[in-house]
């Protein structure tokens, strides 16, 4: 597909409660420009995102999938976020694999006090997306 | 390590081996034994056999078919005490999934003697069955034809390793204990009349090494194959290859390594109203029923292939001969590599889900 002008990339964003999601909510109160494309999910930890749901986001037709979690040593669980490495670093071998590519799934550590960092990720992740162009799985009968 | 030799008489190794897995019980090296047996003419089950007399009739220790991975019987058996010891015959395969299930605390080691043999690969039970057993023209599966483990690890489980890869009847069968063995079981089965096994053990390590080169190179063949058809042609390709899936979810069942004791495919996560299953469609243009297949298989591959030993059970279950092994080896090849994982090969070596390092992977 390329670059596409009018596409605007969906993207699921499992945050944090404690860091991604504050930080977001800081962008918010902070008034930082960001573009709308994110449909973001709270959730208690980033350890606790299986990859069964980045796969149901994007096999749904979610562009892209974002998961914030906490700095390392911030984790609120001691170490969910350094676990939610390992199974991202799993789940993007296998997107590659496969042909999804790991480009559309995105981990960052962003912490609470972070709001322009999350800001800017969006960012540079709808400007990726939109490169990178429309998720095939999306308009795909058989997945 | 010390290496013993089996000697194979008149009647051949299937015969030998019945006669030294008879004596193991006899001596009450193990209070049962797992083994292949012959049920009926070309049909190979397991059996826990406290008989003697059942194990020399019926135990077929070298039929070459995989009724099921026998780590999931084994599992099945040890998981629960009150204790006692199982002696459990596996195929390299299948002693690789039981290391793993011991990492996952689904099997206690402590109940198990290990008794690995070699495998020269196991043929579809089907065929076996229909051929009542004549073995010698039934085609090899493919998961078998490119094994880069034909030969049990010796380090897995403290046990017994019977070899015979590149040695004739003449040579005998060696059967190297094991250092982790314990010491008083090591000390009976050395009195069970074996003689030295070194000069065979060099012999078929030689032979062993040069089916390792001829393996390797067919593997590589597999997966260059393999990933030409799936990998550069995007998810519409893989998600064709499965198409056919009816959602029975037996390879999940078959699979001696999706350890979930409940799987989240069989609960009400997946119990859709009719309106989610008419937006989806609505979205897609249509959707195929039973749909989330594409997300049933990489869902599976997220949680196991780091463990995934390449038995190809998995394929041998599917009633639609979906080709899974091809897809669950192309996966488990590179989440294996991720961490360097070698699946099966110790259980001290630490299941990558569990732990973490700090200064490891990206983001940092």
């Amino acid at each position: 597909m390329g670059a596409c002008e009018h596409f605007e990339p969906r993207i699921v964003a499992f945050l944090c409660n404690w860091c991604t999601y504050t930080g977001a909510d800081l962008a918010g109160v902070s008034r930082i420009q960001y573009p709308p494309n994110i449909r973001p999910i709270r959730v208690m930890c980033s350890g606790s995102v299986d990859p069964m749901y980045i796969l149901k986001a994007l096999l749904d037709g979610a562009d892209g999938v974002l998961v914030g979690g906490c700095h390392p040593g911030d984790c609120h669980y001691v170490n969910g976020n350094y676990k939610a490495r390992r199974r991202l670093a799993v789940l993007s071998a296998i997107l590659d694999e496969f042909g999804i590519g790991r480009d559309r799934v995105w981990f960052r550590f962003i912490s609470a006090s972070e709001g322009a960092l999350f800001a800017e990720t969006v960012r540079d992740m709808v400007a990726t997306l939109k490169e990178l162009g429309p998720n095939p799985a999306r308009t795909l009968w058989l997945a | 390590m010390k290496d013993l030799l089996v000697t194979v008489g008149q009647d051949g190794r299937t015969q030998a081996l019945r006669e030294f897995l008879a004596k193991l019980l006899e001596v009450g090296a193990a209070d049962a034994l797992l083994v292949p047996a012959e049920a009926a003419p070309g049909t190979i089950t397991h059996v826990l056999a406290r008989d003697v007399g059942l194990v020399m009739r019926a135990a077929e220790p070298l039929a070459p078919v995989m009724p099921v991975n026998a780590a999931s019987v084994v599992s099945e058996v040890v998981r629960k005490g009150p204790r006692g010891r199982v002696a459990a015959l596996l195929r390299p395969c299948e002693m690789r999934a039981l290391v793993e299930l011991v990492k996952l605390k689904q099997a206690a080691p402590e109940n198990i003697l290990a008794i690995g043999i070699d495998c020269l690969g196991t043929c579809d039970p089907v065929a076996y069955r229909e051929a009542s057993g004549r073995r010698d023209d039934l085609p090899v599966r493919e998961a078998c034809r490119v094994c880069l483990n034909p030969t049990p690890s010796e380090a897995a489980l403290p046990g017994i390793t019977l070899g015979f890869i590149g040695l004739d009847s003449t040579d005998g069968i060696v059967a190297s204990l094991s250092d982790g063995l314990d010491q008083g079981l090591a000390a009976v089965i050395e009195k069970l009349g074996l003689t030295e096994g070194e000069a065979a053990q060099r012999k078929r390590k030689e032979a062993v090494q040069a089916l390792m080169q001829e393996r390797r190179a067919s593997y590589d063949a597999f997966i260059k194959n393999a990933e030409s058809a799936v990998s550069s042609s995007g998810i519409e390709a893989f998600a064709r290859e499965l198409a056919g899936c009816t959602g029975c979810h037996n390879c999940r069942v078959a699979c001696p390594l999706c350890y979930c004791r409940e799987c989240i495919f069989d609960t009400d996560t997946f119990e859709y109203e009719t309106g989610q299953f008419l937006r989806r469609s609505g979205r897609k243009g249509g959707l195929k029923v039973p749909q989330d297949t594409v997300l049933y298989h990489l869902t599976r591959m997220n949680h196991m292939s780091l463990s995934c030993v390449g038995c190809g059970s998995c394929e041998a279950a599917c009633p639609v001969h979906l080709p899974l092994f091809r897809l669950f080896a192309m996966a488990s090849r590179r989440t294996q590599a991720v961490f360097g994982y070698p699946p099966g090969r110790s259980v001290d070596d630490e299941l990558p889900f569990t732990t973490f390092r700090e200064e490891e992977l990206e983001p940092r």
